[in-house]
């Protein structure tokens, strides 16, 4: 039957002729619709504000990684050389060989988790060397047992910051080496995460690969499967597209498929990852509002369900089935449900404009995120409609005629 | 004349048990095609019921109720929504329009519940409107007419789609004198145009414009005559 329009029209109709209620009955829905779009455009605006801001620090960082499940190989001091050498516009690459002990300073012994890597580390965590100097890549090459430390585990370490040149003695593998100290540098968030790790501290130290291979009896031609590159932010692009062939020439892996080139890794990942979950959060709290409104419709829904009853006598006489009822109730609510939902997003289109623009965020919005709320909206007046239009089109046409 | 109507020993029990209400007890009744019926009764007498039972509003307890045939005494609410658009035109003492609709669309109601196509439905509405002397009420509200315009609406309503069957409840009981005497000429000139007219009332005034009187009284019926007093004139 063609008469579904016919439907739509007279919940049109009964939405017009309580105008007052119907505004009241959207409130609910205008309100939690423009919360929750407001917080998830803020949300964005703080992500790009960030990101941008991460980007503006000017590094950047690719992982490469070869895929264990599709190659046994692993990279080579030799073959790490030749990458860095073959890859124009970097600041250089960086393989990472960790190993967990003991470091033992002049206060006292603590667990240390030291990662070697290659000069062009540096670039990684965005922060400045405050003392001396970082490890070279000279000092890699000749795998000195050179140290970089952050503040703050030159604090715990030796009671002061400025600790250039002092010796400390590390345990790890059952072997005892001594690291000089050539350079403090800033803190970033990961040493600070480290250094509340409950009562055991744990220091965090960068040196050369190939001296902390050495030093504890790692053989790193073997264990070597990922590496990053460091670069500034505007190159990404163009170093983004060569990465795959320079690796897979290197290593003989052409056509196979086994070396994975992500960007975004590291630093500005999980940030995104940390604002993402902010903005989740906060947005749940908000959708709670629209809950409560879904549940204001279903309310005045059956408020008016009891007031129309008549109206709904008079239709079942006439021949209106069942299912009519219940599609002229639901139509009814949805509509309410999503012209709420419209003024709402006019509402916290504005709203976050404003809050952007007086916080200096970036304002963007995400068409496909406005087109979810409205069906978002449209699909609370369906769901909380259910209640109030069963109990319309279940009733007796006898009873309902005989209500004033 | 052929069997439209045909009510076989039907009862109809309210509370079921010890203070069981019998509203209709062991009735039965035959109006044929084109018949124009008055059911009188007192209040309290089962004409509600009758009338609830007749325009499948309601089922009977036990007994058949043949409409055109068909048994329809025991169908389900939305058959019965289908059986009452089809067959039955209601006319009720308070109306029954719907405030927030016009004229027109009150006409159109039964029309799009039957599935009319939009272009047919205004030309069906417009035809009972203006045969009931409405032309130049049809986007009047029900709010902005008299009485006896309402029940004109709804009598365009109730024959818009050429139901066989026109069921009046009190038609004229919320009426003045002047719009009952015009409602029952309307409703008269419905009969002379072949329709089958059954009206439910408590006034013998109303009850002897028709052609036969059926007179109800503790869910029986107690009288069924051919009115001797019956004017066929308009």
């Amino acid at each position: 039957m063609g008469t579904f329009g016919e439907y739509i029209k007279s919940a049109l109709s009964s939405i017009r002729n309580n105008k007052g209620r119907s505004f009241l009955t959207m409130l609910g829905i205008i309100i939690g619709i423009s919360a929750v779009l407001t917080v998830l455009i803020i949300g964005d605006g703080m992500k790009a504000t960030v990101n941008s801001e991460i980007d503006s620090l000017g590094a950047a960082t690719i992982s490469v990684s070869l895929d264990d499940t599709k190659t046994d190989k692993t990279i080579t001091r030799e073959q790490l050389r030749l990458i860095e050498e073959n890859m124009s516009n970097i600041y250089g690459i960086s393989p990472s060989v960790s190993v967990y002990g003991d470091i033992k300073g002049r206060r006292d012994i603590y667990s240390v988790s030291l990662d070697g890597g290659m000069a062009a580390s540096e670039n990684g965590g965005g922060v400045k060397v405050l003392h001396g100097r970082y490890y070279s890549e000279s000092e890699v090459e000749d795998a000195k047992n050179v140290l970089v430390v952050s503040q703050t585990f030159a604090r715990e370490l030796f009671g002061y910051e400025e600790v250039v040149g002092k010796s400390v003695e590390i345990t790890a593998n059952n072997q005892i080496r001594e690291f000089t100290i050539v350079g403090v540098r800033e803190d970033n968030p990961i040493d600070v995460a480290f250094a509340s790790f409950g009562d055991d501290i744990i220091i965090m130290a960068e040196g050369p690969y190939t001296s902390v291979a050495e030093a504890f009896n790692i053989n790193i031609d073997e264990m070597i499967t990922s590496f990053s590159i460091y670069l500034d932010s505007e190159n990404k692009g163009e170093v983004l597209s060569q990465t795959r062939a320079v690796v897979e020439n290197i290593m003989g892996l052409r056509g196979e498929n086994a070396v994975k080139v992500s960007s975004g890794t590291g630093f500005d990942a999980t940030t995104n990852q940390i604002l993402d979950i902010i903005t989740t959060v906060v947005a749940l709290i908000a959708a709670i509002s629209l809950l409560v409104g879904g549940i204001g419709v279903m309310n005045i829904m059956t408020v008016s369900v009891t007031e129309r009853t008549r109206e709904i006598g008079i239709r079942k006489s006439l021949g209106a089935r069942t299912s009519s009822i219940l599609t002229q109730f639901l139509a009814e609510a949805a509509i309410l449900t999503f012209v709420g939902g419209v003024i709402g997003i006019i509402f916290g289109l504005t709203v976050s404009f404003i809050i952007c623009k007086v916080i200096d965020f970036t304002f963007t919005v995400n068409p496909v995120l406005v087109a979810a709320v409205v069906a978002i909206s449209t699909a609370i007046g369906l769901f909380f409609g259910i209640y109030p239009a069963k109990r319309a089109a279940d009733l007796d046409p006898i009873e309902a005629l005989r209500t004033e | 004349m052929k069997k439209l109507v045909e009510i076989k020993d039907v009862s109809k029990i309210y509370n079921p048990g010890e203070n069981e209400v019998r509203a209709l007890n062991h009735v039965s009744l035959t109006i044929g095609e084109g018949e124009f019926v008055a059911i009188i009764g007192q209040s309290g007498s089962g004409k509600s019921t009758l009338m609830n039972m007749l325009g499948c509003l309601d089922t009977p307890t036990s007994g058949k109720y043949f409409l055109h045939g068909q048994d329809v005494s025991h169908m389900s609410d939305d058959e019965q929504s289908d059986i009452r658009n089809r067959e039955i035109g209601f006319i009720f003492q308070g109306f029954n329009l719907i405030p927030s609709l016009t004229a027109l669309e009150n006409v159109e109601l039964p029309l799009i519940y039957r599935g009319v196509s939009k272009k047919e439905r205004l030309r069906l509405a417009n035809a009972a409107l203006n045969s009931v002397g409405l032309e130049k009420r049809k986007t009047h509200k029900p709010s902005e007419m008299s009485g006896g315009q309402q029940q004109r609406v709804a009598i365009a309503r109730a024959i818009a789609q050429a139901p066989p069957i026109l069921l009046a409840d009190e038609p004229t009981g919320n009426l003045d004198t002047h719009s009952t005497k015009e409602i029952i000429r309307i409703i008269k000139r419905l009969y002379h145009e072949g329709r089958t007219v059954i009206i439910i009332t408590h006034d013998p005034g109303i009850a002897k414009q028709a052609k036969r009187i059926i007179t109800i009284s503790d869910g029986m019926i107690q009288s069924d005559i051919k009115n001797p007093e019956y004017k066929d004139e308009i």
